[in-house]
């Protein structure tokens, strides 16, 4: 009991470090991040059009990456631990393709009305993860090698659609498309990213809550449903809220790869799988992640910019090696 | 040949037959080295019917022509037959009056209308290769680097020649109409229409010489912010038409512009190259001198986009709006 104690306390005198260093570190990436952009700005005597740089411009694309890249963890890092499965991601589960292709079709029959592109991009989201589930699911209970392989069917029947669509359609009025398909930040709204914040907040709240659920869980359903756990409203607790905060990202920034992997990959590797840690400390990750890759994409090449996609890819892969072996 | 692959087929379709009920391990090996041979064959076959198939064009007399690749590029003496890939090389063809030569153009050829009339044979990223081997062209006309490599080589190995041109500015517009007019043996006509383009463009540099420079912002597309650069024949197209685009120094022909930068160039005119996207500035230009001066100009994007001889319609056109007050005096 003694004992249990100590390695309690000590872990979690741990993750409040981690937890500390988090939100320093997001803070300073945040101020780093509205200090550097393609144009210098004297910050103490800004003129009425620097003013309109620094308010209309480059904040809200600052705060719309962080709070996307908050969506993308902590979504992320809640499939991996309801599906048991490291890989699980909102791209491998073809979640952010549904998004995507949602997004795109509000695009094409609504494209007056701002407000439908999140709303189609989160049914598409919802109707791709409903999909995948339903393909999975099994008399015997959930086969997570089984729902895998559904999301692959289903991630790559939907960017075929996503292909064909842009082959059919008008090249001009989809050119601005196949960027934002990469992941595109500079399209980023003060309306955009309220939507964003609002939904991450709850959205990470509500996986937070279900932390202690998923705990359970991530041993197997059926012992943590011999625990008291109501495995499939969890499910669907997690599922929709998943889908909802991808839904939103992606309909915000397009499909910025590689943060659901490994923002909560990296936060386990320092405090453990416990979910009541890891999903609120990927929130946080997760946003200084996408945001110090969109600053490098803002101004490695000013005044041109490069694909923040690429960025996260580029730093995020390297640096998942080297924690792993590090382990 | 077919015939003959067909019965070499049906040959192994038996022998698999034979394979599967003979379990005889040294038989199975014998038959696996039968097949081998019977596929050497077949390949042995085939390759000498290529070349039996080959384009009795190798044998004509040939001429030497080099592209903006600095490749030399041989051609047949009298060109016939030839497939545009891109919507500048068609107009110009029509031009110099080897419009009726043409056996193959792009989907976005639409100008002039005789230019509809042609057989399409896909866009100008995406053309069908089949389609253009089947029209037999004695020559491929390429617009820079829009098409793949391999395309390229493709056509080299059905010896059809690939031209590739590639204008930055308008004096390399002169040189693309002077190189088709070579292609079509149209020379004259050719010289003919680059002296009439370059009185035109004279006048115009005539009238603004004497004028201030207005700062312009070209926006190709307006979300994401796409604009024109260093290396795009544009930049020289404001330059001569009494203006001076504010993205002149950035590199590349057409980049993504930060709309940082954007917002602080701060351009006294936008021009809107005008497609179904791009009907509007950006909202970065809120509070840009162009808005508050109402000199948003739009263009159409088939006459500025397209390095051919109606780029200088569109160049009279900027300078009748960057300088409409001044004109008038």
């Amino acid at each position: 009991m003694n004992s249990d104690e100590k390695a309690n306390s000590k872990t979690s005198s741990k993750a409040l470090r981690f937890g500390g260093l988090l939100i320093f570190l997001l803070f300073t990436t945040l101020l780093l991040a509205i200090y550097f952009g393609s144009e210098r700005l004297a910050f103490f005597e800004l003129n009425e059009a620097q003013k309109a740089i620094l308010f209309d411009i480059r904040l809200p694309r600052v705060l719309l990456g962080a709070t996307v890249g908050a969506s993308l963890a902590v979504a992320g890092a809640s499939l991996q631990s309801l599906l048991r499965n490291p890989l699980a991601e909102p791209y491998l589960l073809g979640v952010s393709n549904g998004a995507a292709l949602g997004t795109m079709l509000a695009f094409v029959f609504f494209s007056q009305i701002e407000i439908a592109r999140p709303v189609c991009a989160i049914f598409g989201a919802s109707l791709a993860t409903f999909t995948v589930y339903q393909m999975a699911k099994s008399r015997a209970g959930m086969n997570v090698e089984r729902l895998v392989l559904s999301g692959v069917i289903v991630t790559t029947f939907l960017s075929s659609i996503i292909v064909l669509l842009t082959s059919l359609l008008d090249a001009a009025k989809l050119r601005s498309f196949t960027f934002w398909l990469l992941g595109d930040l500079s399209q980023a709204t003060k309306n955009g990213f309220y939507l964003t914040f609002v939904c991450v907040i709850f959205g990470t709240i509500i996986l937070s809550s279900q932390a202690r659920a998923l705990n359970l869980m991530m041993i197997g359903e059926r012992d943590a449903f011999d625990f008291g756990v109501e495995t499939g409203k969890v499910r669907l607790i997690i599922f929709a809220t998943a889908s909802a905060l991808v839904g939103i990202s992606v309909a915000a920034s397009g499909s910025v790869g590689y943060v659901g992997l490994i923002v909560p990959h990296i936060v386990r590797l320092v405090v453990g799988s416990d979910n009541r840690l890891v999903v609120p400390f990927s929130a946080i990750a997760g946003a200084v992640f996408v945001v110090a890759a969109d600053t490098i994409a803002r101004t490695a090449i000013a005044p041109r910019e490069l694909p923040v996609g690429a960025i996260t890819a580029l730093i995020g892969a390297p640096m998942f090696i080297y924690l792993l072996r590090k382990s | 040949l077919s015939k003959f692959n067909l019965i070499k087929l049906q040959n192994v379709n038996f022998a698999d037959d034979v394979v599967g009920e003979n379990r005889s391990v040294f038989k199975k090996f014998r038959l696996k080295i039968f097949l081998v041979f019977c596929f050497c064959l077949c390949l042995l076959f085939i390759n000498s019917c290529k070349k039996d198939a080959l384009n009795p064009q190798t044998n004509l007399p040939t001429r030497e022509i080099t592209d903006d690749l600095g490749k030399k590029v041989k051609i047949p003496l009298q060109i016939e037959r030839a497939v545009s890939l891109a919507p500048n090389l068609t107009e110009t063809a029509f031009a110099i009056g080897a419009g009726e030569r043409l056996v193959g153009v792009t989907s976005y050829c639409n100008y002039p209308l005789e230019a509809q009339k042609i057989q399409r044979v896909g866009d100008t990223i995406n053309p069908n290769i089949e389609t253009i081997i089947a029209l037999k062209p004695q020559i491929v006309l390429v617009s820079t680097a829009s098409q793949i490599e391999t395309f390229i080589k493709t056509l080299d190995a059905q010896n059809i020649a690939v031209f590739v041109t590639n204008p930055n500015s308008l004096d390399d517009i002169y040189k693309t109409v002077y190189q088709l007019g070579e292609i079509f043996s149209r020379e004259e006509k050719a010289a003919q229409i680059v002296d009439d383009l370059k009185r035109r463009v004279a006048d115009v540099e005539a009238k603004t010489a004497s004028l201030k420079d207005v700062k312009v912002f070209l926006q190709i597309s307006k979300e994401p912010l796409f604009t024109i650069g260093k290396q795009s024949f544009m930049t020289d197209l404001i330059n001569r038409a009494g203006g001076v685009s504010v993205t002149e120094t950035v590199e590349t022909a057409y980049p993504k512009i930060s709309k940082e930068t954007a917002s602080a160039l701060n351009p006294e005119a936008i021009i809107l190259s005008d497609s179904e996207d791009n009907k509007e500035p950006n909202d970065v230009f809120a509070n840009s001198s162009a808005m508050k001066n109402a000199k948003i100009f739009r263009v159409n994007a088939d006459l500025i986009s397209r390095p051919a001889p109606r780029v200088v319609d569109a160049l009279e056109q900027i300078a009748n709006d960057l300088h409409r007050e001044d004109f008038r005096k």
